[in-house]
């Protein structure tokens, strides 16, 4: 078992079971569809064409390949979609390191060698990263070799093991055959995964963000500058980037499709769930420190034609919070808000009593109106569930006391 | 008080227009660059004023091809050499670039010095100390360094760039000293005499003026600036119109600073210009004695905007293109190579001028003479790089783009090799 450099085989010699020199080693392939670390074949170049030839028809590998059949029986190489080129696909390319949480740039590739019966086993088990790959490839072909190998081994490596490493693939197709699914990153803290996409140039943020888990991509998103959150919606298409808002906090959300154009905001706020909706919309409308912000669309309404058992009715198929319960509203034609009976007469009432006869003088606010003022209401009229009513004064949605002291302690 | 507040919200709307093109623009009239163009003026009169039209063809090209790679790809240009040409190109065109910025480095310190020559003079001890290069060149460094590393760059660029406003002196001064227009104007549009092509000072002046006016930093710099700024390919248009407009804007400037001094200097047979104090000269017709306080002020400013872009563009690009870690965000340990680097140009840079006697005009010249040599190499990556369909698409060159583009390397070249033959033969 030995490891060798891919800078040291890439224009290595190649000999065939004859031992004459057939060619040099332009390529080395990996098929991660069959396998994640091995190697597949080397592609040799001849005079007389280019070849693949598997590491099983290999005798050894190194500064000079030797080949165990003779060149006769080697395949002709054909380029597929599917296999890693680790030349044209690794060697000087970014990716992401997972155990450095950062983007780096690959100096050389180490491969495992390992005889097995006649032949040879190749398995990538490392990127270099450091000086040690630089150095080698700087002076290869300068300094004699034995000279290097003994240069090299006096310089501390720096090497990131393959399983840690995830490749930057910008075309999605190519990424599914090469199995790329960021699924080392999308294990990373939301802000170190910030953190590494700011270093990536916008093609590849876009293929970060169309390939990971949604929850994860809205967490990251959230702690990502925010110019570059409108650069990475922009590219995502208009269901992927719904998918990912909605799962954002709705503050976030609301800020970010706030600095989006107009047309885009709609068109994603439109793929969205209506309920995720509903609130961003309200945030983007009238901001996160307005009665419309801090108000809940989850309360219990019935029309003011309604008995006691109605409204009762109506309770027991809510799902909303139960602070929300505290105040039952009666709405009128085109839901007006006509009323508000507290949950507690209800309670000691008889079930054929109209709504209308127990409905109270109740206290109700615009949905622009600043929280400051919000507070001040509940405040003066010892409230415990305050209604917020369009410019129809029709009604919008609630807002419950504890809403109100959370707004309270925030704001101190 | 309402004018005054419609002044400032008209300069806020101007600057927020300038983009990274102008900028770059902007930053290229350096030290290095108005001594050039003042000695192009003082040695050579009008007969060099016919490099400023393909100079300028070739600056608009080169920059615009620079940006739209930026906006197109999202990457710096060494990141581009690197992954398309491999560690070894990339190692010997970072070590070019960093020793011709080393050069560069040191004629922003070198004119920042000279800025301070006139007082060299004073009949007060104090200020003649105090003016001496071994007072202002270091404070000038230690100053660079920590704009830069503290971030407080960012805030005073648009100081740096309002006092380049000082550029329209040289148009202003250049009107005043009647300069020959009909003759001036002949020889911006007439093709030049060859006899001056076997004369090594006139050959080496021609490189020295494609050098600093197309130097190669700025690909790296206006690149990365467009990346930063998050310019896409197809916002790209607006991107392209400033680059346009800050190359015509930085030629206009270079051909007012060669008349100028031609009119002036080269008329009073003021051949060999050696120092600031006589530069300066060519502002008198604008401010008479205080020619040279106002040439100094420019010069000052020029030197010291360029001193804070250099050296710190220069790190970024050779960091990002050999794998190092960078990032004014990233700690000192964190990214040792990207501040050694930083701290090395500026301490080199404005050591060098330190030695006694240093001769600043002629190496500000002579620097901006590497920058011509150097640039052929990087205009070669430049164009293969942004012919490559698969980084570009369908935003490649045209063909007479490339013929242009192909046509500038292959005059600078030759320009190089006719320079160093020119000198051999003595």
């Amino acid at each position: 078992m030995s490891v060798v450099a891919l800078s040291e085989l890439l224009g290595a010699t190649v000999r065939d079971a004859s031992g004459a020199v057939r060619g040099r080693v332009r390529e080395i392939a990996v098929a991660p569809q069959d396998h994640p670390t091995r190697i597949a074949y080397l592609i040799v170049r001849t005079s007389g064409g280019e070849w693949a030839v598997p590491p099983d028809a290999l005798k050894s590998a190194g500064a000079s390949v030797r080949a165990a059949n003779d060149a006769s029986q080697w395949v002709r190489y054909t380029p597929s979609d599917g296999v890693l080129l680790l030349k044209r696909d690794l060697l000087d390319q970014q990716i992401i390191d997972i155990h450095g949480r950062k983007v780096v740039r690959v100096n050389d590739v180490e491969l495992e060698s390992t005889p097995v019966n006649s032949h040879l086993l190749l398995n990538i088990v490392s990127v270099d990263v450091g000086a040690r790959g630089a150095i080698r490839r700087l002076s290869k072909g300068l300094v004699p070799s034995f000279t290097l190998r003994a240069l090299l081994e006096r310089i501390p490596p720096r090497v990131i093991p393959w399983e840690y490493v995830d490749l930057l693939e910008t075309d999605p197709a190519r990424r599914v055959k090469l199995k790329i699914a960021y699924e080392g990153l999308a294990r990373l803290h939301p802000a170190d995964i910030a953190d590494i996409v700011e270093d990536l140039a916008p093609a590849e943020r876009e293929a970060v963000f169309e390939t990971i888990d949604e929850e994860v991509a809205a967490e990251a998103l959230e702690e990502i500058d925010p110019d570059i959150q409108v650069s990475i919606v922009e590219s995502l298409d208009k269901d992927r980037a719904a998918d990912i808002v909605e799962e954002m906090d709705p503050d976030a959300a609301a800020d970010l499709l706030g600095e989006l154009r107009e047309e885009q905001s709609g068109e994603i706020l439109k793929e969205m769930e209506p309920e995720e909706r509903q609130e961003v919309t309200q945030l983007l409308e009238f901001g996160e420190h307005t009665a419309a912000g801090r108000m809940t669309t989850e309360f219990v309404a019935v029309p003011d034609t309604a008995s006691v058992d109605d409204a009762i009715d109506a309770l027991k198929t809510f799902e909303g919070s139960r602070e929300a319960l505290a105040t039952i509203y009666l709405t009128g034609a085109g839901r007006k808000l006509m009323g508000a009976v507290p949950l507690v007469k209800i309670a000691i009432s008889p079930p054929t009593l109209q709504l209308a006869e127990l409905s109270e003088s109740f206290v109700a606010c615009a949905r622009d109106t600043p929280q400051s003022e919000v507070a001040a209401l509940f405040d003066k009229y010892n409230l415990i569930t305050l209604a917020v009513v369009d410019e129809h004064g029709r009604l919008a949605g609630i807002i419950t006391a504890d809403d109100v002291i959370t707004m309270l302690r925030h704001s101190h | 008080m309402a004018l005054l507040r419609g002044w400032r919200t008209r300069l806020a709307l101007v600057l927020a227009v300038v983009g990274p093109g102008f900028i770059t623009a902007n930053v290229d009239n350096d030290a290095g660059g108005i001594a050039t163009y003042s000695v192009a003026g003082a040695q050579f009169g009008y007969t060099l004023l016919w490099t400023m039209i393909p100079i300028t063809i070739a600056l608009v090209i080169v920059q615009e091809m620079s940006s739209r790679m930026g906006a197109v790809t999202g990457k710096g240009l060494s990141d581009l050499i690197r992954e398309e040409f491999g560690l070894r190109a990339t190692f010997i065109l970072m070590l070019a670039l960093v020793v011709t910025n080393f050069g560069n480095v040191a004629s922003e310190f070198a004119g920042i010095a000279s800025s301070f020559e006139v007082w060299g003079a004073s009949q007060y001890v104090v200020v003649r100390i105090a003016a001496s290069k071994y007072v202002v060149v270091p404070i000038a460094a230690l100053a660079v360094w920590g704009l830069v590393v503290h971030g407080t760059y960012n805030s005073v660029e648009k100081v740096f760039l309002s006092a380049s406003a000082f550029y329209i002196c040289y148009i202003v001064s250049g009107v005043l000293a009647h300069p020959d227009w009909k003759a001036a104007a002949l020889s911006t549009v007439t093709r030049p005499e060859s006899a001056g092509f076997r004369n090594y000072g006139y050959l080496s002046m021609i490189i020295g003026l494609a050098g600093t006016t197309i130097a190669p930093w700025m690909q790296f710099y206006l690149q990365a600036s467009i990346v930063e700024k998050g310019v896409t390919a197809r916002q790209y248009k607006a991107s392209r119109l400033d680059v346009i407009v800050g190359c015509i804007f930085a030629a206009v400037v270079a051909w007012f600073i060669v008349v100028a001094c031609a009119a002036t200097l080269h008329t009073a047979g003021m051949y060999d210009i050696k120092n600031g104090v006589e530069a300066g000269e060519a502002l008198r017709p604008l401010a008479g004695e205080y020619a040279y306080l106002l040439f100094s002020a420019g010069l000052f400013n020029a030197s010291l905007f360029a001193a804070c872009i250099l050296p710190i563009s220069t790190a970024y690009a050779v960091c990002e293109g050999l794998g190092f870690e960078s990032g004014l965000d990233k700690r000192f340990e964190e990214a040792p190579a990207f501040y050694w680097l930083y701290t090395a140009l500026i301490v080199f840079g404005a050591g060098v001028v330190l030695i006694p006697r240093f001769p600043l005009f002629r190496v500000m010249v002579l620097s901006q003479v590497v920058n011509g040599v150097l640039l052929p190499f990087v205009l070669v990556f430049v164009i293969l790089l942004v012919n490559d369909r698969e980084l570009m698409g369908s935003y490649t060159n045209s063909k007479w783009y490339n013929v242009v583009s192909w046509l500038t390397v292959a005059i600078m070249i030759a320009l190089t090799i006719a320079m160093v033959v020119a000198q051999a033969r003595g």
